[in-house]
């Protein structure tokens, strides 16, 4: 069980697309900074339908985020913590 | 000692990640850790032969790869798909190495105590 | 409690993973757990040089690193090659390539890849950002 970060937004960067070749059923992706961004997309909330995903509460607040991206499970600093430790290890893409 | 996967997934020479990366895991080696190498989408780049980085007022960090064995760097791999993507064959590439498919890269990366991205 | 080595690999402004690094590092500290140090990789060293200079009402993401350092006894630890050619000196590197100025004052270290290597070993977790 891996907690995979991803950090930029699909826009910017390819490192959701890469992780999301190498993440198994029982993982989870946590998307940070503009990585939530992407959620914004139809088609990558439909990529993602089948993987669990949270954010940062504070990176969804910072953006105005809160009604577009409420359906997605949001993490406290020290939730993120607990995650970081509940999984197995950490790869940040 | 500990399992260290470090992966490429970024082409060379327009940032530092590659050598930073190649630099950290030629360390760790000499630091006594299992260090395996994973070249993953634009990453594969680094396999392309007969780079000449000095072309571009960069230094060949890419002639270090070919030193992997003297650092006891023997698990090499590159991901199928991400060499597809790029129409590279593995006859073709500067190093030797073992094709992975996706889910036997998870698998890499499972087992391992630490996984590095560059 | 676990042990933990928080990695930062972007510059302090401009990208937010520097900040969301301090954020980890304070809810980790926080919540007992020990960060054995923290590590400034590739763009990250960028984020330990001293003469930044933000606008008297933005964060001030250096003083907060400096600050947390200082109050957790955690070790800021710079890669030196990766400083170097970035262009972040400590007093001593600057005196070994006779230049009169130099960016990094302690807390904020030098130190080797291999700490970063050791670290690694020791700890139970580590954390990039």
């Amino acid at each position: 069980m891996i907690l995979h970060i991803v950090q930029y937004s699909a826009a910017q960067d390819n490192a959701l697309a890469t992780s999301l070749r190498y993440i198994q059923p029982q993982d989870t992706l946590l998307l940070m900074g503009d990585g939530i961004n992407s959620l914004l997309q139809r088609k990558w909330q439909a990529t993602l339908s089948d993987t669990q995903v949270c954010l940062l509460e504070q990176d969804v607040v910072a953006r105005g985020l809160q009604t577009r991206l409420g359906q997605y499970q949001q993490l406290s600093q020290a939730e993120f913590v607990q995650y970081t430790l509940t999984h197995a290890k950490v790869i940040t893409w | 000692m500990k399992k260290i996967a470090i992966i490429f997934r970024h082409a060379p020479h327009g940032s530092a990640k590659g050598r930073e990366g190649l630099d950290f895991a030629l360390l760790s080696a000499t630091f006594e850790q299992e260090i395996s190498l994973i070249f993953a989408d634009e990453g594969v780049l680094n396999l392309v032969p007969q780079q000449t980085p000095e072309a571009i007022g960069a230094k060949d960090f890419l002639a270090a790869f070919k030193a992997l064995p003297l650092y006891d760097i023997e698990c090499v791999y590159a991901c199928h798909q991400s060499l597809a993507d790029y129409q590279l064959e593995e006859s073709a590439l500067a190093i030797p190495l073992e094709v992975k498919t996706p889910a036997e890269i998870a698998e890499l990366l499972t087992q391992a105590d630490e996984v590095f991205v560059y | 409690m676990s042990k933990l080595i928080i990695q930062v690999n972007q510059p302090g402004y401009g990208q937010g993973s520097s900040y969301q690094a301090l954020q980890f590092t304070q809810a980790a500290i926080d919540a007992g757990h020990e960060v054995l140090k923290v590590f400034f990789y590739q763009d990250g060293v960028l984020s330990t040089n001293h003469l930044q200079s933000p606008a008297s009402d933005e964060f001030a993401l250096y003083q907060a690193w400096r600050e947390l350092g200082q109050t957790h006894q955690v070790p800021l630890v710079n890669c030196v090659s990766a400083a170097l050619r970035r262009g972040v000196l400590s007093a001593a590197e600057s005196a070994e390539n006779q230049l009169q100025h130099w960016n990094l004052e302690p807390p904020f270290q030098m130190g080797g890849l291999g700490e970063l290597v050791t670290g690694v070993e020791q700890a139970d977790r580590v954390i990039c950002f």
